[in-house]
């Protein structure tokens, strides 16, 4: 017994190393001409991979090659390369990553890039290329607008007695009442969410409502414990506490099934929220459901939204610039939007599925692709919304890039953890969280 | 050598002489060779990056410098001294504390009442080893799941199990009173590993001792406390000192739950900010890698003093079959 | 064999754990259980206890349960927290000309997840069994031998245990870039295969080496054999490797087998180093493998959030695991029945 063990292992062992051996000396790779190396592309949906043809065709074209694998963008493995000089000539990361790297000087501000490939920066979403500007100079072309809107379950409202006139953003008190009448509360436990605020993660938005940012224009001076700010805290926090505090809230809350085809609208747990536009096609997808989409709108009644999505990035040190400008204006033209946007229509209609919309950051593609590929389904609701989310993305705004970006965000969040908790008052933790983040963007100059 | 001059050293040779002849032994060059493996990985694999972060940990490295963009620059305690500073980091050294008292002794008894039994089944004890490693071996985003779903404060299973019995159930993954009890629980669920260590002790114990107890009368408890305990407790050993080092390091399941992608990002709670998870984020998302080495170090010294406590202290209890040593 | 049994009981370096002799009359009688192991419970007296236990595994089985079923399910149900689907739908085949979008989990473009399960499954043997040897190699001369700054040593062992690995993580790589850099053309060593970076020795090599982790755990279980078995070996000439090999080595094969399943387990389930030192898709293993199934496929900016996908991955990345665990631990548990011992 003990000896065939011992054979069995050097036997392994044995043919392990081989074929290690033989696997290490397979990844050699032969080139002709330019290789541009991508990183930080992972999801390969037809969309993507549409404009990954077109742009990799006319690479080879030129006589070039690309080297793009499938990897999502990683923070550590991006340092790593960094560390080790192996740096690639175009990543592809979220919007609000490019901040901060931006900010300690790790890319390549694409102004020349556009000039040169007559990229016009009037194309893209303002608010989507606010995200990337640092210091009036532009680090990333932006991809995708993930506009935030207002879903409103009907038949919540209706079965509540709710006026849908009155889930609307513009008057908080008229707000906070459809929210009490809206929310239900069945043998002590929550049963229907009246109106989710989603705080923490769109509380700037809440608190535009004002006209007001959490941060500077120029990004230096953190803005967190202005009277507004405190009162959107306050008024948010209040929703959630009319449902019984934020244990029982947020507990119900994550009983939904998000993505399912039996989600928190078709199942009458939740009456309205704001959400971003990628939700359409998950209650498309799902039970049948009888939804208005709404704007966000501040106090004035003119609509606002929050804008986020991914951008294409040169590092500094990239070997190939030009040539990753070239692939950027290939993947992002119009043409090359509207032709992946009809696939994608297409897809939906050989799988059955409604098709609602494609949101990409270019105002030309967007419009295009609403005018001349989109066509109704038939269902008033989901035409009517996606009407209203072509519209959305110019009504975007964008926090200003800080030095430290990614501290300053943590500062607020973690702030209104801290009321939500009970643990501070609204004005308390914004006090703090404003020491905080002044400090760390005063530390990072 | 066993012939002897009359004139030779009265006294035995001193100390130093006696160390530094063991030099010329053949036991001692055979003990190196044996561990010339871990030697040259240390020298060439550990030995570097751990002095490398030593040295990160006394300048501003952050991700210019990493990328070559500018120059590193020495700020001498400059880290150290922040991290007196920042109350977080008070904080995640609290929670990281109060989550390892709760879970390494919970675990350590739970293994063993597990291991015990076990071992001592008639039948069904291939199925349930498997069975209670499959914690284990279960991926995160898998326990992150049960977690929602059998610990939701509203619905989940277990807070109606409570209420079927009139206590009513907190919310466990909300209220920050819970989240570390909530950690704790799923930390002693995957008991698996600890309990296969026990089970291969156990192995160890000689089977005549317990029949000659039993032959002088000992019951089960007796034969527990003065058999069972001693004879694996090396393995005890092992075990308490590794399960405090790894709870001191706690990190993946924390981080999957609250902090990283699979949650939604938005709740961070303080109160499962764990030492690693913030050094990780100060390191990985703010880019301050000085002071995260300046962390790192930090709790190098807690681990060291703590393990070096629970050394001193094994030497009453644990014993070795070999030699006391 | 009565006679000497005291004798044998834990005395001296055990403090205060000597037992005394309890008084002579018995409560009960102690059966042999299989093997002649330690005191066994009856198949009566075992039943209560299987039952207990049987209630604690229902929380231990839960959440795989869940995945299995979650990757029987359609898109749409997935998180509905049914233990039995309401609809059954097989994920992981399927035929290769459907929809572009609609693949099944191995048939997923650009993505071989069936050479994803052949890398996870032999570097992790490879690498688990050259941590078992080379660290009971180096355990064995903490135990049994005494030289100067063995103490010392072994400290230093202990300390790199404690240090996180976030912070060393950047300089390994390092390490390994500047090998990278030997071995490829135009380098120094271009003789040698590539080895560094995008390649999978950083994955296993280190192994080659020890870990501190498991020399510690191996020489708890080599202090754990009487020096007596040793020394007969001595007087009759043996030298110090064959001593190793012939009998700390064989005494320690269950510590060895969980060596073997724990790091089996550990490489199995890592994801950081892939992340950072593979590029080609041919050379990922199944964590990476299953994080870039999520970055293609899961809901974030427009994606799909084909989560069905997801899961049937997840349960291909854990399943070979449990069979492995299965299969071993009967290997150390039954057939390894002496350890040894002359009564």
């Amino acid at each position: 017994m003990r000896n065939r063990l011992k054979r069995a292992a050097l036997l392994l062992v044995g043919s392990a190393l081989c074929v290690a051996l033989t696997a290490g000396a397979a990844s050699a790779r032969v080139d002709a001409g330019r290789t541009l190396s991508v990183y930080g592309l992972g999801g390969r949906d037809d969309v993507a991979q549409g404009r990954l043809d077109i742009a990799n065709a006319m690479i080879r074209n030129g006589g070039d090659s690309v080297n793009n694998p499938v990897s999502g963008f990683n923070d550590q493995a991006f340092l790593a390369r960094l560390a080790a000089r192996d740096i690639p000539d175009l990543v592809h990361m979220g919007r609000d990553s490019i901040g901060t790297y931006a900010a300690r000087g790790v890319l390549v501000p694409l102004g020349n890039c556009f000039t040169r490939e007559k990229i016009a920066k009037a194309d893209y979403r303002k608010a989507a290329l606010d995200q990337v500007t640092y210091k009036g100079q532009i680090y990333g072309a932006p991809e995708f607008t993930n506009q935030i809107t207002i879903v409103v379950n009907n038949d919540a409202l209706r079965k509540a007695g709710v006026n849908a006139a009155d889930i609307q953003t513009t008057n908080w008190k008229r707000l906070k009442a459809a929210n009490k009448k809206l929310l239900q509360v069945t043998n002590g436990r929550l049963t229907r969410i009246g109106f989710d605020p989603k705080i923490p993660e769109f509380f700037p938005l809440w608190v535009k409502w004002f006209g007001k940012d959490l941060i500077s224009k120029n990004g230096l001076k953190a803005q967190l414990n202005s009277r507004e700010a405190v009162a959107a805290l306050a008024y948010t926090v209040g929703l959630i506490n009319d449902h019984g505090g934020w244990n029982k809230f947020k507990a119900f809350r994550d009983t939904f099934d998000f993505f399912g085809r039996n989600n928190q609208i078709a199942a009458d747990q939740l009456g309205a929220f704001p959400i971003e536009s990628f939700y359409y096609q998950v209650l498309a997808d799902g039970a049948p459901v009888n939804i208005t989409a709404k704007y966000f709108t501040n106090r004035k009644g003119g609509p606002i939204t929050m804008l986020s999505g991914n951008a294409w990035a040169i590092p500094k040190g990239s070997k190939n610039p030009g040539l990753a400008c070239k692939y950027i204006k290939a993947l992002q033209s119009v043409d090359a939007w509207r032709s992946v946007g009809k696939e994608r229509f297409d897809l939906r209609k050989r799988q059955g599925r409604a098709f609602t919309g494609l949101y990409t950051g270019n105002t030309k593609a967007d419009v295009k692709i609403y005018e001349d590929i989109y066509q109704p389904m038939g269902n008033k609701d989901f035409d009517d919304a996606v009407a209203l989310l072509v519209r959305a993305p110019r009504y975007g705004f964008a926090i200003p890039l800080s030095p430290a970006s990614a501290e300053f965000r943590q500062t607020w969040v973690d702030a209104i953890n801290r009321v939500l908790e009970g643990r501070q008052s609204p004005r308390q933790a914004l006090d703090q969280a404003q020491k905080e983040a002044q400090a760390a963007i005063d530390k990072a100059k | 050598m066993a012939s002897v001059a009359g004139t030779r050293e009265a006294g035995p040779p001193s100390r130093a002489r006696l160390w530094l002849s063991r030099f010329g032994e053949h036991e001692t060059w055979t003990a190196y060779l044996f561990i010339l493996p871990w030697v040259i990985g240390f020298v060439a694999l550990t030995a570097g990056p751990m002095i490398f972060s030593l040295y990160y940990s006394f300048t501003d490295y952050g991700v210019q410098q990493l990328a070559g963009i500018e120059p590193t620059k020495t700020v001498g305690f400059d880290n150290y001294r922040e991290l007196l500073n920042d109350p977080k980091i008070a904080t995640s050294l609290k929670n990281t504390l109060i989550f390892t008292v709760m879970t390494v002794p919970a675990k350590m008894c739970v293994a063993l009442g597990l291991a015990l039994i076990l071992a001592r089944l008639a039948f069904a004890a291939g199925f349930f080893r498997t069975v209670f490693y499959l914690p284990d071996i279960t991926p995160p985003v898998a326990i992150g799941i049960m977690i929602l779903v059998l610990f939701n404060g509203s619905t989940g299973i277990v807070n109606r199990a409570l209420e079927f019995i009139g206590i009513p159930g907190p919310f466990w993954t909300t209220d920050p009173q819970w989240i570390k009890p909530a950690l704790a629980i799923m930390s002693i669920w995957t008991v698996g590993g600890t309990m296969v260590i026990y089970l291969a002790a156990l192995k160890g114990v000689p089977a005549h001792l317990y029949e000659a107890a039993a032959i002088d009368g000992a019951g089960p408890w007796r034969r527990f406390f003065n058999i069972t305990l001693p004879m694996i407790s090396p393995a005890l050993f092992f075990t308490f000192i590794v399960l405090t080092i790894a709870g001191l390091q706690v990190f993946t399941e924390v981080y999957t739950a609250f902090f990283g992608a699979g949650s939604t990002g938005a709740e961070s709670p303080d109160a499962a900010l764990m030492n690693v998870v913030y050094l990780f984020r100060q390191a990985f998302e703010f880019f301050n890698i000085g002071f995260a080495s300046a962390m790192a170090w930090l709790l190098f010294a807690i681990i060291m003093a703590v393990t070096a406590v629970q050394f001193l202290v094994s030497r009453r209890y644990v014993f070795y079959q070999g030699d006391s040593r | 064999m009565s006679a000497g049994a005291q004798e044998n009981l834990p005395t001296g370096g055990a403090g205060t754990l000597t037992p005394r002799v309890p008084p002579a009359d018995v409560g009960r009688v102690v059966s042999r259980g299989r093997g002649g192991e330690g005191p066994r419970f009856g198949w009566l007296k075992s039943v209560p206890f299987v039952i207990l236990l049987g209630f604690i595994s229902i929380l231990a089985l839960y959440p795989f349960i869940w995945l299995i079923s979650a990757s029987m399910k359609p898109q749409g149900e997935v998180f509905d927290n049914k233990l039995i689907p309401d609809n059954w739908q097989w994920n992981y085949t399927g035929d290769p000309t459907t929809v572009p979008g609609d693949e099944k989990l191995f048939n997923l473009p650009d993505l071989p997840v069936l050479t994803w399960v052949w890398n996870s499954v032999w570097i992790g043997l490879l690498a688990a069994v050259v941590v078992a040897l080379s660290s009971s190699i180096v355990a064995f001369a903490f135990a049994y031998f005494r030289f100067p700054g063995r103490n010392i040593l072994f400290a230093l062992i202990l300390a790199t245990m404690m240090l996180p690995g976030a912070v060393t993580m950047i300089p390994v790589y390092l390490i390994w870039n500047e090998l990278t850099k030997l071995t490829t053309e135009g380098g120094a060593l271009a003789f040698l295969p590539d080895i560094g970076v995008n390649t999978q020795y950083p994955l296993w090599v280190p192994n080659l080496f020890g870990s501190a982790f498991y020399i510690f755990l191996l020489r708890q279980f080599f202090l754990g054999i009487p020096r007596d078995l040793f020394e007969a070996a001595r007087i009759d000439g043996d030298n110090y490797f064959s001593m190793f090999r012939r009998i700390a080595f064989p005494l320690a094969k269950p510590a060895l087998i969980v060596v073997i399943i724990f790091e089996l387990q550990a490489k199995w389930f890592d994801l950081i180093t892939p992340l950072i030192y593979l590029r080609d898709t041919a050379l990922y293993t199944l964590p990476l493998g299953l994080k870039t199934i999520l970055d293609q496929q899961g809901a974030g900016g427009g994606g799909e959030g084909r989560w069905e996908i997801i899961m049937a991955g997840t349960v291909i990345t854990v399943l070979p695991m449990v069979i492995l665990f299965a299969i071993f631990q009967r290997f150390f548990i039954e057939g390894i029945a002496t350890q040894g011992r002359k009564g």
